[in-house]
């Protein structure tokens, strides 16, 4: 007989009031195995999730550890049974040190008072055995990168004896060096028997660490495949339910004459940045977190005082000293962080919409806004982006990240801009959008607009772009076109600190 | 869907409570809905009411103005002197804007290019202008102006107090600014949200600016009232007053978080406070009761909207 695997749902199903969030789900886990758990948002991931570590009890079905029945009535009687879950957002308390998040809730004593010295080394101990060696217990979490927070948090999950570890987007915030070395945990944690099951929108990554994937679509089981012999296309066909011939889209346009040019732009972060864009092209910007992406973005649009250097646009030479002259000449930018600088939260689908239409005297007279004139040209954007809401009076703050992220393009889009710069337009939301927006890149730029894609994702900037700058610390490291840009290429420049200005074709 | 929203917005239920202590006033005393009386109580908060819509505009960008009830009174000293040193009644109320203006660019300045939070600037312009209307005025009251510099606080149009008909002028433009110009949007962006808000455009620092001098020109408006309504200007006037006008904006559905509120959630709150105040006197209530039930009632309004809107806690 074959052995029991060690963790196994049985026809799992999840009724919330009006909707069924899992429906008849069975999947199997084994010792050391990577298990990649992919589906668009809603398909019921973190459902499934909550429903393996106690968060939320079954409405049918069952779930079985080694092979033994477990009903879970809180997550701690599932933390007690092995299972932990580390979930998206970080849970550590800032001003504590490394060990005692650990052990927070059990911080060992001696009479009334904490017994240092053990908590270290039993912290240490937790640490080195999942080959977190470079990490000081005694270290204050505040102080620490976000990709170590991550592992202490892994170790955090770990110390509860965990056989099987639920991970939930656990590169969202995380930098390449520091994803690879997650995944050196990982493998570590694999050799130790346990058993992982790793969620995660980045197919690159789940091609990388998993063992097999199971794809949820729509709360159902569609597929479960080895990892090894499968292909992207067929991965994200099942997870969005047709076929797809190609992800990635360049659409048909020739760049034209150049609209936006900066040269030697400097501030007390970008050094020194030449940049170009021309009419109908898409110019990737592809580098690490912290890499001056973003800073160069707002620098061009006059989000950021800029100490020296000149941009052009149009053949003109312009000072701009706020967004709202960038708008004003044509140039939209759009920031990665909806919810802290690019929407507005408690206000409308619609609002979110016209907001910067307004600034610039679009659906206004004498100063007053034309709401009805306003909020129809809104819901036609709405609808032209395939925003998915019952309708435009909707709190943007209740929509997906997805729909959320067509807001703000559709907020960008109805200025009718000449430039657009697009900073990480598909960061954390479906692969769905994700298609639908790379398709509208390419789309602006067959009309004849200028596009700046920002991307963490290689896949997406090497699949999309017609040209691609890499930086790191605050420097354009190389400039790519033709058939230059490849992964191995953008990866290589993007780490390198070199000189500005290569180019390479 | 329309009436439902407006049946469940904040200053639905404030105006329900309105009506709920009108009646039990109502009941109460006999003279609390005669004619004379409910003018008195709009003249009463006329006052309030004109400090509170400036104090609406702050809140709405998330900011606070401590100062009002101080600016208020060194505004009517300012004015007594120089009706005393012979300046002409026009002037004298120009000026006096003027001072309004002054200060909310003084705190417009602080808060955007020094980045001092509005709370400490406004408690420290409280403090200074308490001082200088003291030092301005000897500590004394100053009394004796001509008739129609006390038109603005004292007198009437046919049975209406100009001082309400200034009051209800002024709200009707805030609410106007606020709910159908570019302008008003704009406040209630930054106040929502302010750096999505100068990413989109919007010149952050000119509306923090714009809602200072608001609550300053209101400021003005008020001494100008208060000083021609009691015929005097007084170095302890309007002691206190931001916390009743805080109260009422708060009371009237606006959240300190900015972004959310109303003129006309304001003025009811102000109505509201003004009826307490009126309906306890007629009843007797001793002073020191009075202060307490005030307080008793501003955290029932405010509970019932926060359990609304109760976040979980984790």
């Amino acid at each position: 007989m074959k052995p029991s695997p060690l963790l196994e749902t049985r026809n799992l199903t999840k009724v919330f009031p009006g909707v069924v969030a899992l429906d008849d789900v069975s999947l199997t886990l084994s010792s050391g195995e990577v298990l990649g758990l992919v589906g668009e948002n809603g398909a019921g991931k973190s459902t499934l999730m909550k429903l393996i570590g106690g968060v939320y009890a079954p409405t049918r079905g069952r779930i079985l550890l080694s092979g033994e029945e477990v009903h879970f009535k809180n997550p701690k009687d599932a933390l007690d049974a092995g299972i932990s879950i580390v979930y998206q957002e970080l849970n550590l308390i800032p001003h504590l040190s490394v060990a005692e998040n650990i052990f927070i809730n059990r911080l060992p004593r001696r009479g009334s008072f904490v017994d240092w010295s053990r908590l270290y080394r039993m912290a240490r101990e937790i640490l080195e055995s999942s080959g977190m060696h470079g990490i000081d217990p005694r270290a204050i979490v505040a102080d620490l990168p976000i990709g170590v927070k991550q592992s202490v948090e892994i170790a955090k999950a770990l110390s509860y004896d965990a056989r099987v570890l639920l991970l939930d987007e656990p590169t969202s915030s995380l930098t390449g060096p520091e994803i690879e070395n997650l995944f050196r945990v990982i493998r570590r944690l694999q050799q130790q028997d346990i058993g992982i099951v790793y969620v995660s929108h980045h197919l690159d990554e789940i091609f990388e660490i998993t063992d097999r994937i199971h794809v949820l679509r729509d709360g159902k089981t569609v597929a479960v495949m080895p990892t090894e012999g499968a292909t992207e296309e067929e991965l994200v066909a099942k997870m969005v339910g047709r076929d797809i011939q190609n992800i990635y889209y360049k659409g048909d346009h020739q760049p034209g004459e150049v609209v936006l040019e900066a040269r030697g732009l400097s501030d007390g972060f970008l050094k020194d940045v030449d940049f170009k864009l021309r009419r109908s092209e898409v110019v990737g910007i592809y580098g690490l977190l912290g890499s001056g992406r973003t800073e160069l973005l707002k620098a061009m649009v006059g989000a950021r005082p800029v100490q020296a250097g000149e941009l052009e646009l149009r053949g003109r030479t312009v000072r701009l000293r706020h967004p709202q002259d960038a708008v004003r000449q044509g140039m939209v930018y759009s920031s990665e962080d909806r919810k802290g600088e690019n929407l507005f939260f408690g206000s409308p689908i619609w609002k979110n919409i016209t907001y910067l239409a307004i600034q610039i005297g679009h659906f206004v007279r004498m100063g007053f806004t034309r709401v009805h004139e306003e909020r129809s040209a809104a819901e036609s954007f709405a609808r032209k982006l395939n925003v998915k809401a019952p309708s435009v009076d909707v709190d943007v703050y209740h929509l997906s990240g997805g729909n959320q992220q067509k807001v703000c393009l559709a907020k960008a889009l109805i200025t009718d801009p000449e430039v657009i710069l697009l900073d990480e337009p598909t960061r954390g939301i479906d692969v769905g959008a994700k298609l639908e927006i790379y398709r509208l890149i390419a789309d602006l730029a067959d009309q004849g607009k200028a596009v700046v894609f920002v991307s963490s994702e290689l896949p997406e900037i090497v699949g999309c772009a017609d040209r691609v700058y890499t930086m790191s610390e605050g420097r354009v490291t190389a400039e790519l076109v033709g058939d230059a840009i490849n992964e191995e290429n953008v990866l290589k420049y993007c780490l390198q600190v070199g000189t500005t200005g290569e180019a390479a074709s | 869907m329309k009436l439902k929203s407006l049946l469940s917005s904040s200053e639905f239920i404030v105006f329900l409570g309105l009506l709920a202590v009108g009646a039990f006033f109502a009941v109460t005393s006999p003279v609390f809905l005669t004619k004379f009386n409910l003018l008195n109580i709009l003249l009463q908060s006329s006052i309030q009411g004109i400090i509170a819509i400036g104090m609406t505009f702050v809140i709405l960008t998330a900011g606070i103005d401590l100062s009002v009830g101080s600016v208020v009174a060194l505004s009517g000293v300012i004015m007594a002197l120089m009706l005393h040193g012979g300046v002409p009644v026009w002037a004298v109320i120009l000026i006096n804007l003027l001072f309004g203006v002054a200060i909310g660019l003084f705190h417009g300045f602080s808060i955007t290019k020094i980045g001092m939070a509005p709370f400490i600037v406004t408690l420290a312009t409280m403090a200074m202008a308490r001082g200088l209307t003291m030092v301005f005025s000897d500590g004394k009251t100053i009394f004796d102006f001509p008739a129609s510099f006390e038109f603005f606080g004292a007198g009437t149009i046919g049975p209406v107090s100009v001082a309400v008909v200034i009051f209800l002028l002024y709200a009707f433009v805030a609410e106007v600014v606020l709910r159908s110009t570019v302008l008003g949007r704009n406040i209630y962006a930054v106040g929502s949200n302010i750096k999505a808000a100068a990413l989109s455009g919007i010149r952050t620092h000119w509306i923090l600016y714009f809602v200072y001098v608001v609550s300053g020109i209101s400021c003005a408006i008020a001494g100008l009232v208060l000083t021609g309504r009691l015929g005097a200007a007084m170095p302890t006037a309007a002691m206190g007053y931001e916390l009743d006008a805080i109260a009422a904006v708060i009371i009237g559905g606006a959240s300190l978080m900015g972004g959310k509120g109303t003129i006309i959630g304001t003025i009811i709150g102000v109505l509201l406070i003004g009826v307490i105040n009126n309906g306890m006197n007629l009843l007797n209530v001793p002073p020191f009761w009075q202060s307490f039930l005030k307080g008793a009632v501003i955290f029932l309004a405010v509970m019932i909207d926060s359990l609304k809107n109760r976040p979980s806690e984790v």
